[in-house]
């Protein structure tokens, strides 16, 4: 058989797997849209713990946060750029990395499994729905915030912060399915996640400018994806910063984000070979 | 991206020149769980067309048999060939080939219907968007529950679910059918419909593999028995065959007991003249006496007794079906 041959049948899989995807996406909405009152409480809750930042807002003063392209900025402003990265991140690896579990759990994983479909695919496919749901929470979040409040966000740095936001995405995807991968082989590991989350996130800068931290976590903290994502934001979004501003955040999160993805994908591979090997796929 | 995806490279044009005469094949597989054998090289073979039972009671084996066939979990030792291809090799052409009506009833999106369930598993075989709707639409039809098929699956009994189950199998139009406990929810009606349609597919040249309990349903419906107990492989053979394993020694008679004379029973007992025992099985007047022959007497002999003693034989039944005596006798002899 020719390498054309082999090429053209690996490509004919590869469309016919990437074809697959919409149907993970139709049966996840599926199953949202049939849980209303979790979806419009989830939008409750946003506005409601914006509020709640606006009102400890009031009591912090201006003059100790950072000002961005000379702007300063109030803590609400500052603190919701924090919020929508914290929570994505937050949202983002609980839901991935539940979602091949829960599978696990209503025992519907095994049914995937006896499918021709990639466990790539089943992977990809099982968090497609999170994928495009959270990055879509996470402005919307933003455009509430600003709308209610009277946020003085600059509409020119959209594009700059989406694109701090894209190279930012792949790696909590990455982060995610590693957890999934945990969560096939050691059952509950999941639990981890918020600790997890909570170290990222406290050493990130989200809530308090990072300068209040002794020097050696502030130094810690320049290796921290999320900080570095939360960074880039408040530059593109509150210091009308360019392209060219947010073109070190993006160039230093996008190595660390394909690392995340390939460690996640081999690592999910390695516990479903396992799981197989030791037949405990469908336990839970 | 392919390399992400270790898309195998399938060779269809790989299968052989002459195609296999078993659809569905196992040599010698082995398998342990936590140092506990649960199966000991155990053999399969099933021909197209036709219906292996796969019997054993509970912890013989079985279920763990019909997801080593479906690729769920691997074996220890030993292969398995679908339509002659390794499924090791061979992952998506097997699969493509294979349907399995799990045991177990949590294998559907509850929230979801019976329709976008199985337009999903379509998707997930491949199956284009408007065809999926299509062959959803009418293997819906073919189990019965069309009508339901907006419901969201929670709202399924367990037998809906596990019609809607065979109807997932049903998908591809598959060349083998791996059916573990499939009637077990089921009403007589319903396991009588999802045999009649397992039925058909095998006429169409499906090969089955029907692990189940209910002995009583393989008669006239296996063609072939595999006999599993604590892993090992009891018996194999057809169902007649099986049959030859058992020695019925036990009747249920049903007597005319209005004849003057006496007690029925007392005559009938004097008449077998120690070649059996016969005592009421049911209430004085019902007429039910159950029978137990000796080892060297021929019913028929013991029945000619009865009738030249004037007791009326309105029916002779086994007490248990000879699938049963059998499946019990072999079940009981020791692990080899």
């Amino acid at each position: 058989m020719s390498v054309e041959v082999v090429r053209e049948r690996r490509t004919a899989i590869l469309v016919e797997e990437l074809g697959k995807l919409p149907a993970f996406l139709r049966r996840d909405l599926l199953t949202a849209l049939s849980y209303r009152v979790a979806f419009v409480s989830d939008v409750l809750n946003l506005v409601l713990q914006t509020a709640t930042f606006y009102f400890v807002g009031l009591m912090v003063d201006d003059d100790v946060l950072p000002t961005y392209g000379g702007n300063t900025t109030s803590y609400l402003e500052f603190a919701v750029v924090g919020i929508a990265l914290s929570m994505f991140i937050a949202l983002g690896l609980s839901r991935v990395a539940r979602a091949v579990r829960a599978e696990q759990m209503m025992g519907t994983l095994e049914s995937v499994l006896t499918t021709p479909t990639s466990p790539a695919t089943v992977q990809l496919g099982s968090v497609v729905y999170d994928l495009i749901y959270i990055p879509i929470r996470t402005g919307l979040f933003l455009v509430l915030a600003a709308a209610l409040f009277g946020l003085d966000f600059d509409a020119s740095g959209v594009g700059a912060a989406a694109a701090v936001l894209l190279a930012f995405i792949p790696f909590v995807w990455g982060l995610g399915i590693i957890t999934a991968a945990g969560a096939l082989t050691i059952r509950g590991s999941t639990a981890g996640v918020g600790f997890g989350v909570s170290v990222l996130t406290l050493v990130s800068g989200a809530y308090f400018p990072l300068d209040l931290f002794p020097g050696w976590i502030q130094a810690l903290a320049e290796f921290n994806p999320l900080a570095i994502a939360i960074e880039g934001m408040r530059e593109a979004m509150l210091g009308s910063a360019g392209w060219s501003a947010v073109a070190g955040d993006v160039l230093t999160l996008l190595p660390m984000s394909i690392a995340s993805l390939v460690c996640g994908i081999v690592a999910f591979r390695l516990a479903l070979k396992r799981e197989r090997r030791a037949g405990t796929l469908g336990h839970y | 991206m392919v390399d992400v995806w270790q898309a195998p490279v399938e060779v269809p044009a790989f299968a052989p020149a002459r195609p296999p005469a078993a659809a569905l094949e196992a040599r010698r597989v082995s398998r342990s769980f936590d140092g506990t054998r649960v199966l000991n090289e155990v053999s399969l073979t099933v021909e197209p067309g036709r219906v292996c039972a796969l019997l054993g009671p509970n912890g013989a084996g079985k279920t763990t048999l019909v997801r080593i066939l479906s690729g769920l979990v691997m074996p220890d030792s030993g292969s398995v060939r679908v339509c002659g291809l390794d499924p090791a090799v061979h992952e998506r052409i097997v699969r493509r080939r294979l349907g399995l009506v799990p045991s177990g009833d949590r294998t559907f999106y509850l929230r979801l219907s019976g329709f976008e369930n199985l337009v999903f598993f379509a998707r997930l075989h491949g199956i284009k968007r408007r065809r999926a709707r299509e062959r959803a639409r009418e293997v819906l039809e073919q189990v019965d529950l069309a009508d339901a098929a907006r419901l969201s699956v929670q709202k399924y009994s367990h037998g809906m679910q596990k019609r809607l189950s065979v109807a997932r199998a049903l998908l591809t139009e598959p060349s083998v059918f791996l059916v573990d406990e499939a009637t077990h929810d089921l009403d007589p009606v319903a396991a009588r419909n999802v045999i009649e349609i397992i039925r058909g597919l095998c006429r169409a040249g499906a090969a089955v593999v029907w692990a189940t309990q209910r002995l009583d349903e393989i008669r006239g419906f296996a063609d072939d028995v595999s006999l599993l107990s604590h892993g090992n492989v009891r018996f194999s053979g057809s169902v007649p065959e099986l049959m030859t394993h058992a020695t019925p020694r036990r009747f249920l008679l049903r007597l005319e007991d209005a004849l003057p004379g006496g007690d029925l029973a007392d005559r009938v007992v004097t008449a077998l003249a120690g070649r059996g025992r016969v005592e009421r099985a049911g209430g004085a007047g019902s007429g039910h006496y159950r029978l137990r022959l000796r080892d060297d007497v021929i019913l028929g002999d013991a029945l000619a007794t009865l009738a030249a003693a004037d007791a009326r034989v309105l029916a002779c039944r086994e007490e248990r079906s000879e699938i049963e005596e059998a499946f019990l006798a072999l079940v009981q002899e020791r692990s080899p």
